[in-house]
């Protein structure tokens, strides 16, 4: 099968893009060994730095260092701009979903969402049903993984309102590109994407009422694959990591144990999923969470950011109806294209999966990280057989969407460089207002073919420019 | 019928407790079926009481002074429309139509269940599906525990009021039809059944039914509903954790009583 690819780098007939064409130049005129030793440099900087992630699926849970590749991808300013209207357009909607869901429901009312769909899913929290949240915002923070297709268009592969991660490599590879390469950084100008950490600060106090909230981190511990991050965010905005222990409730209200006494918490970026959360309201064997939490929470006195229930809104079988939501709740057509999908727990679509499971890619419906997915193309003939039989069990459990393209971007392998696949994930921070940091956690799919960046399965990052075009 | 109760948990610890924290659903709310006419909940200090996600009336304690015990107390008295078969609400049923870790419908319920109710997802359906239950896992106190899952005492076919609403629920929920937990008081003259109990309710017709498996009554009679939710978890009188204490013993008295009773004495 002929598949075109669009390339970051060249265009069609080899010629470097307008974009491109500084780095190309400096890329030429670099000594091989210059560069072989600054990626060496680079290595040992990182695990230095000790950003790694823990696999999972790894009996001996390996802590592994993502890998780095010092080519970036970049875009062109005026293609940046479209793209971050659309992630800017995208998560106001799926915000005022989440609000509409816990409130008056209006899009169900008008048809538009089948009720069962939205509230019999796992993902909904009766917890939120009715309850006001500051600004009506549910999703502070969102990571919106875009990709390319063959003709170079822009698609939304899913929105990310639960715990997103990987904004430190984002920032980690940029600190990394000027430590090594500062000439590249004078020859053009990048924007700057250091003021994430201060936005992300002042998006998560304008999510409490109060004027000079107490802002914590709330990590599961450091045995999460995360833990890296959620430490490097808390010192990078000058606030309290904190584990469930360090935290407790009294009469409605969270504290925080302190050296000086218990000290009042406002706002919670907690990086622990909704079911871990309160071992009394949720999961009752959780031991990273903080017993009263739920009750503390819905009396008013504590923000948690995202709030509970955003599930719901990026859950799979939710996304084939992004774009009416943008159109329900803005009356604007949809900037970003979403990937047609098949809902299979429709039984004429899902007929039409299982007679072409080798061009399509399924995924489950509440499935993250790249586990629980088939590539058809990619896939062994036992592999689809597998799938068929769990997708004849359960259904409603999976959706289907063709086969992307995904552009490529030249990347250092081990045999020099060559084309590999990448995404793109935008972090979208919604407080006073909507704002993105110019490009995003830029991952690549190291293997030759592979479709599939996460780096739980073997993809790494590059640093992502805005330049001026 | 009016209701007089009178209901006493005592925790007493090994060793001294340092912190503790009790989700509290041990108050009633007026409902079409049942006028809640007085009640008082005596706790170690005061606590404001809110609405839960469920709308059941939570008190939350939190004791963060050292101790060895804690007493709790609620006593009132409730008027119960004993005519009334359905409540009516206006919230959506839909969010009881998932599965939690307790309710999980494995094959063995999901077989049962089409089977029981000839797969009639209806009223008779699950009253059919009710007496098979109730014939299928016998009341045997001490077989389970509380986190025992629905699928588990199925297997066992042993269990209480809340393996039997348990099963129930995995049963409905796998036929289509939304259900959800009830824990509350029941009147009883008989010895053997504790008056703290629990059964189920089925979305049917716009209206929640009770399906009481463990005394086949399809229609609620002398039942006082102190919550609800989509499983035992949600909706048990207390849900607590501690710091320190050792072993716990609990002990508690229900007295339910018609309110004739109690003004003859």
């Amino acid at each position: 099968m002929a598949r075109t690819f669009y390339d970051e780098m060249y265009d069609a007939s080899g010629a470097v893009r307008p974009h491109y064409q500084a780095f190309a130049r400096w890329l030429a005129d670099t000594p091989d060994e210059l560069l072989a030793q600054r990626r060496r440099e680079a290595d040992l900087l990182f695990h230095r730095a000790g950003i790694t992630f823990t696999l999972y699926g790894d009996d001996q849970g390996t802590e592994r260092l993502i890998p780095f590749d010092i080519i970036p991808r970049s875009i062109p300013a005026s293609e940046w701009r479209m793209v971050e209207r659309g992630c800017i357009q995208r998560v106001q909607a799926l915000n005022m979903f989440l609000a509409d869901l816990y409130h008056d429901q209006r899009i169900i009312k008008a048809g538009i969402i089948p009720a069962e769909q939205v509230l019999a899913n796992e993902g909904y929290q009766i917890a939120m049903q009715g309850l006001n949240l500051h600004r009506d915002l549910y999703a502070h923070i969102a990571g919106v993984d875009l990709v390319r297709d063959g003709d170079g268009s822009y698609y939304v592969l899913e929105d990310n309102l639960r715990t997103p991660s990987g904004v430190s490599y984002m920032l980690e590879d940029r600190k990394m590109m000027m430590r090594l390469f500062p000439e590249l950084f004078a020859a053009q100008r990048v924007a700057p994407i250091d003021h994430y950490p201060n936005l992300l600060l002042d998006t998560l106090k304008s999510s409490s009422p109060l004027d000079n909230p107490n802002v914590v981190v709330l990590t599961p511990g450091r045995f999460n694959s995360a833990y890296f991050e959620h430490a490097f965010l808390a010192r990078e905005m000058g606030v309290e990591l904190v584990e469930g222990a360090d935290l407790f409730v009294r009469d409605d209200k969270l504290f925080m144990r302190t050296t000086s006494g218990a000290k009042q918490v406002d706002v919670v970026y907690r990086r622990l999923d909704d079911a871990f959360l309160d071992p009394l309201a949720f999961n009752p064997d959780s031991m990273l969470g903080v017993p009263g939490l739920l009750a503390c929470y819905r009396s008013g006195n504590v923000v948690l950011a995202n709030a509970i229930g955003t599930g719901v809104a990026d859950d799979k079988s939710i996304y084939p109806y992004v774009d009416d939501m943008i159109r329900f709740y803005l009356s604007e057509e949809p900037i970003l294209k979403n990937v047609p999908t098949f809902q299979c727990r429709k039984p004429a679509e899902l007929s039409h999966v299982l007679a072409n499971l080798e061009q399509l890619v399924v995924k489950e419906t509440q499935g993250s990280g790249g586990y629980g997915m088939l590539v058809g193309p990619a896939a062994t003939k036992a592999e689809i057989e597998d799938f068929r039989a769990r997708l004849i069990a359960r259904p409603e459990a999976y959706i289907a969407q063709p086969t992307l393209c995904l552009s490529t971007c030249p990347t250092f392998v081990e045999r020099g460089i060559a084309p590999r696949h990448i995404d793109l994930r935008p972090f979208v921070l919604s407080g006073k207002e909507t704002r993105i940091v110019p490009g995003g956690l830029t991952r690549v799919a190291l293997r030759e073919g592979s479709l599939v960046v996460n780096s739980s399965q073997g993809g790494g990052t590059k640093d992502t420019w805005v330049v001026e075009d | 019928m009016r209701l007089s109760i009178s209901h006493d948990t005592t925790y007493h610890y090994e060793d001294q407790v340092r912190t503790s924290i009790q989700y509290l659903r041990m108050t009633p709310h007026d409902s079409e079926r049942q006028q809640v006419l007085s009640w008082q909940l005596s706790l170690p200090r005061p606590v404001r009481a809110q609405v839960d996600p469920y709308g059941n009336i939570l008190h939350v304690l939190t004791l963060d002074e050292p101790h060895e015990s804690i007493v709790i107390g609620a006593r009132g008295q409730v008027e119960i429309d004993e005519a009334r078969e359905a409540e009516h609400e206006s919230q959506s049923a839909l969010p009881f139509l998932r599965f939690t870790r307790l309710t999980e419908a494995d094959e063995a319920l999901r077989e049962f269940a089409k089977l029981e109710s000839r797969s009639r997802p209806d009223r008779s359906g699950l009253i059919d599906l009710m007496h098979a239950l109730n014939a299928h896992i016998r009341y045997v106190p001490g077989t389970t525990a509380v986190e025992t899952s629905a699928a588990e005492a199925f297997a066992g076919g042993k269990g209480v009021c809340q393996d039997h609403a348990h099963a129930f629920l995995a049963c409905a929920r796998s036929l289509g039809v939304p259900a959800r937990y009830v824990s509350g008081y029941l009147f009883t003259d008989s010895e053997d059944h504790l008056a703290s109990h629990a059964w189920a309710e089925a979305w049917l017709d716009g209206a929640w039914y009770s399906f009481d498996v463990t005394n086949c009554l399809a229609k609620p009679e002398r039942h006082l509903k102190l919550a609800v939710g989509l499983d035992y978890l949600d909706a048990c009188p207390v849900r607590g954790m501690r710091r320190g204490g050792g072993i716990e013993q609990m002990h508690a008295q229900v007295e339910v009583a018609p309110m004739i009773r109690v003004q003859q004495q």
